[in-house]
C-alpha cells in the first residue's frame, strides 16, 4: 500500500525537520488535524487560518530570516488566489518557499468548480525561476519534498486527492528527466508522454493494452526541465500524445509542441469547459472527456487499441 | 490599549485638528505641551530628512517625475525606522508603500545604507531604481509596489526572528489607503493570533490616494479601534516628529505579546507649503527650475 502525494508530502517532510531546523509547514487550515508535522514539531507549524496570501507572503519573510517554508493549500487557492504573492515571492525574490498543493486538476470530484484547478501550469510555469512539478505516487513525491529541501529553491508541487498510485520506478536519487516506461515497446511508434497523477495513470491503462506503445513519463514540468525533456524525447520518437489533467491553453502539451519544431504533438487534457456537476473524479474526469476513448482518440489513426477502445476506470479513491 | 512612549506620542484627539483635510480639523485643542530642546540625535535625523526630501524634489525633476506627497509624507517615518534598524541586521524596515519608492531611496541615501546617488538615475534605463522597489537594490530586501504585500513579508521576517531567538524587529510602513487591501488585514488577522509582537505596523496616515482624498473615497473611521479589536497595541504619533517615532522603534519589544500599530499622521507633500495637504501631490513631475526653487524652501 502507498500513500497519496498529500499524505506522503507531510510524512516526508516531518522525516526531513528532524535532522534540518530550517524546515517550517505553513498551513492555511486545510491540513486537517493531527498533522504529523504539528505532532513532531509543534513548534514549527503554524495553522495560519484561511489566508493563503497572507501565508505564501509570510513564508517569503521566513525564507530571508534563513528558513524553509513549506505551506500547504488547495491548488485553486495556492494558485490562483495567491497567484500575485507566488509570482513575486516564488519568481522575483526568489524565496525559498515550496507550495504544495492538492485538489489539483478535478480531483476534488463533487466538491465543484470553486475547488478545482486546471489551470495551475499555466499559471505557476509562467514564473520564471520556479521548479514546478506533478509526482505520481509517493516514491515521486517523496523525492520531490526532499529535492525542495535540499536545494531551497522555489517550488511548486501539484498533487491530487486521495489516490495513491505506485510511482513508476527509477534509478538514481531523484526522478529523471525523462522516466522511460518503454518494456516490450518498439521504434517508429506514437510515444505517449504522461504528467500528473491522472494523465499517468490513462497512459498506463493504454499500455496495458498495447504494451508496443512507447510512454515517456515527465515528473518536472518547469521550463528548463521541459527544454530538457524535448530534447530528450526527441531523440526518440516523431509523434507525441500528451496526456494531462489541465486545460489546453497554457498546458505542457502546447508547451512541448514548441520545443519539438517539426514533431508532431497532440494533447489530451480536460478541454474548456467548467466542471458544474458532482460525481467522483473519475465522473467528473468524464464529463470533461478526459479518460482512456480520448487518449485512444489522440491515438488514432497511427495506433488503434487491439479490441476497440477499452474504458479501464481509474484507481479507486476512498472517500475520506 | 495606547502605548504612551513620550510626550511626542499623543492621541488621535490632540492630533487630528492639525491636519488639513482631516475630519475634526478646527476643533478645539488641548494646551500645547511645553517647549523642549531636542536631543543631538533628533536633530541629526531632522537634517537627513530635509537631505532626503530635497533628494525626493529632485527625483521629480527627472523625466519620469515620481509620487511626490507620499514620498514626502513617510519621510520622517522612514529616517527614523532606518536608523532603528541601520546597525542592526535582525530588524528589516520593509516599505509596503511601495510607491513611494522616491522617499526609500532618498531616506537610505540620506542615512548612509544606500552608497549610490538614486538621483541620477531614478526611473532611468539600466538602473535599479525603478518606480516601486526591488531586491536588487542595495539595501532592499523585498519587492513592493503591489499594495499590501510589504506587511506579511514583514510579517515573516519578524516571526523569523522570534524562530531564531532574536530581538529584531519587523516594521512594515504601510499607506493608509493600501488599509483598503483586504491581504493587510488577512495578515492582521494572522500576526495577531500568532502573537507576533515584534512585528510594528506603521500607517503613513496622510489622507491621500491616487484618486483623491481617502476620507471620500473609502472613510477609515475609528482606525485604532479597529487596530486594537485585531488584537494589536496601538500609538498614535505625529508621523513628522522623529523623535517621537525614533522613540517608538526604541521600545523594548522583548515583553510584549501583541503587535503594534502605530498610526502616524501626516500631511501629504509635508515640508513643501505649495503641495501640502493637496491631493494632486499624489503625482508630480516638475522641471529644474522649479526644483531648484522647492529645494529652497523645503523644510
Amino acid at each position: 500500500m502507498t500513500l497519496a502525494g498529500r499524505a506522503a508530502y507531510r510524512d516526508e517532510l516531518t522525516q526531513i525537520a528532524e535532522y534540518d531546523p530550517r524546515i517550517l509547514c505553513l498551513e492555511a487550515d486545510l491540513g486537517g488535524k493531527g498533522h504529523p508535522f504539528a505532532v513532531k514539531h509543534p513548534d514549527r507549524f503554524f495553522n495560519v487560518g484561511i489566508a493563503e496570501g497572507a501565508m505564501v507572503d509570510m513564508a517569503a519573510g521566513l525564507a530571508e530570516g534563513g528558513y524553509r517554508p513549506f505551506v500547504s493549500t488547495f491548488a485553486p487557492f495556492a494558485v490562483l488566489r495567491a497567484a500575485e504573492s507566488m509570482k513575486l515571492a516564488l519568481g522575483y525574490l526568489g524565496a525559498g518557499i515550496t507550495v504544495v498543493a492538492p485538489y489539483a486538476g478535478v480531483s476534488g470530484g463533487w466538491f465543484g468548480t470553486t475547488h478545482h484547478c486546471l489551470e495551475d501550469f499555466a499559471v505557476v510555469r509562467a514564473i520564471p525561476g520556479v521548479t514546478v512539478a506533478a509526482p505520481y505516487g509517493e516514491a515521486e513525491m517523496r523525492a520531490v519534498v526532499r529535492r525542495a529541501a535540499v536545494t531551497g529553491e522555489p517550488h511548486y508541487i501539484r498533487t491530487g486527492r486521495n489516490a495513491a498510485p505506485l510511482s513508476l520506478p527509477w534509478v538514481g536519487p531523484e526522478p529523471p528527466v525523462v522516466n522511460w516506461d518503454v518494456h516490450g515497446a518498439e521504434p517508429d511508434r506514437t510515444c505517449l508522454v504522461s504528467v500528473g497523477e491522472v494523465g499517468t495513470e490513462l497512459c498506463l491503462a493504454v499500455r496495458r493494452s498495447l504494451p508496443t506503445l512507447p510512454h515517456a513519463h515527465l515528473c518536472y514540468l518547469d521550463q528548463p526541465h521541459l527544454e530538457r525533456a524535448a530534447a530528450e524525447l526527441a531523440e526518440h520518437y516523431d509523434r507525441f500524445v500528451v496526456v494531462e489533467e489541465h486545460r489546453q491553453a497554457g498546458g505542457i502539451a502546447s508547451a512541448l509542441a514548441l520545443l519539438l519544431p517539426g514533431r508532431e504533438v497532440s494533447s489530451v487534457n480536460a478541454g474548456e469547459s467548467w466542471p458544474v456537476h458532482g460525481g467522483s473524479h473519475e465522473q467528473v474526469l468524464d464529463e470533461l472527456g478526459l479518460n482512456e476513448a480520448a487518449v485512444w482518440a489522440a491515438l488514432a489513426p497511427h495506433e488503434v487499441p487491439p479490441h476497440g477502445a477499452p474504458a479501464t476506470p481509474l484507481e479507486q479513491e476512498d472517500t475520506e | 490599549m495606547t502605548t504612551a512612549v513620550d510626550r511626542s506620542v499623543r492621541t488621535a484627539s490632540l492630533l487630528t485638528p492639525l491636519i488639513a483635510g482631516r475630519p475634526g480639523a478646527g476643533t478645539a485643542t488641548a494646551p500645547p505641551a511645553p517647549p523642549q530642546a531636542p536631543d543631538p540625535r533628533t536633530l541629526v535625523l531632522r537634517e537627513r530628512a530635509l537631505t532626503a526630501r530635497r533628494a525626493v524634489i529632485d527625483m521629480a525633476a527627472t523625466p519620469t517625475g515620481c509620487h511626490l506627497g507620499g514620498s514626502l509624507s513617510v519621510t520622517d517615518i522612514l529616517i527614523a525606522a532606518l536608523d532603528r534598524t541601520a546597525d542592526d541586521p535582525d530588524s528589516e524596515v520593509v516599505l509596503s508603500k511601495g510607491h513611494a519608492a522616491a522617499g526609500l531611496y532618498a531616506a537610505m541615501h540620506a542615512t548612509g545604507i544606500l552608497t549610490e546617488d538614486p538621483v541620477p538615475h531614478y526611473g532611468a534605463a539600466s538602473h535599479h531604481f525603478t518606480g516601486h522597489p526591488g531586491p536588487s537594490v542595495e539595501g532592499v530586501r523585498f519587492p513592493t509596489g503591489s499594495l499590501g504585500h510589504g506587511a506579511p513579508y514583514a510579517l515573516g521576517w519578524a516571526l523569523s526572528r522570534r524562530l531564531s531567538g532574536r530581538r529584531g524587529l519587523g516594521i512594515a510602513v504601510l499607506g493608509d489607503g493600501e488599509l483598503q487591501e483586504g491581504l493587510v488585514w488577512e495578515t492582521f488577522q494572522v500576526a495577531a493570533a500568532q502573537r507576533v509582537s515584534n512585528l510594528v505596523v506603521v500607517v503613513d496616515r496622510n489622507g491621500g490616494q491616487n484618486d483623491g482624498m481617502v476620507a471620500d473615497i473609502s472613510p477609515q473611521p475609528e482606525l485604532a479601534a479597529r487596530f486594537e479589536a485585531f488584537g494589536f497595541e496601538t500609538a498614535e504619533v505625529d508621523g513628522h516628529d522623529v523623535g517621537a517615532l525614533r522613540a517608538l522603534f526604541d521600545t523594548d519589544r522583548a515583553e510584549a505579546d501583541r503587535p503594534l500599530a502605530v498610526l502616524a499622521d501626516t500631511v501629504k507633500g509635508k515640508g513643501l507649503r505649495p503641495v501640502e495637504g493637496k491631493a494632486a501631490s499624489h503625482y508630480v513631475t516638475i522641471d529644474a527650475a522649479r526644483a531648484a526653487a522647492w529645494k529652497r524652501i523645503v523644510r
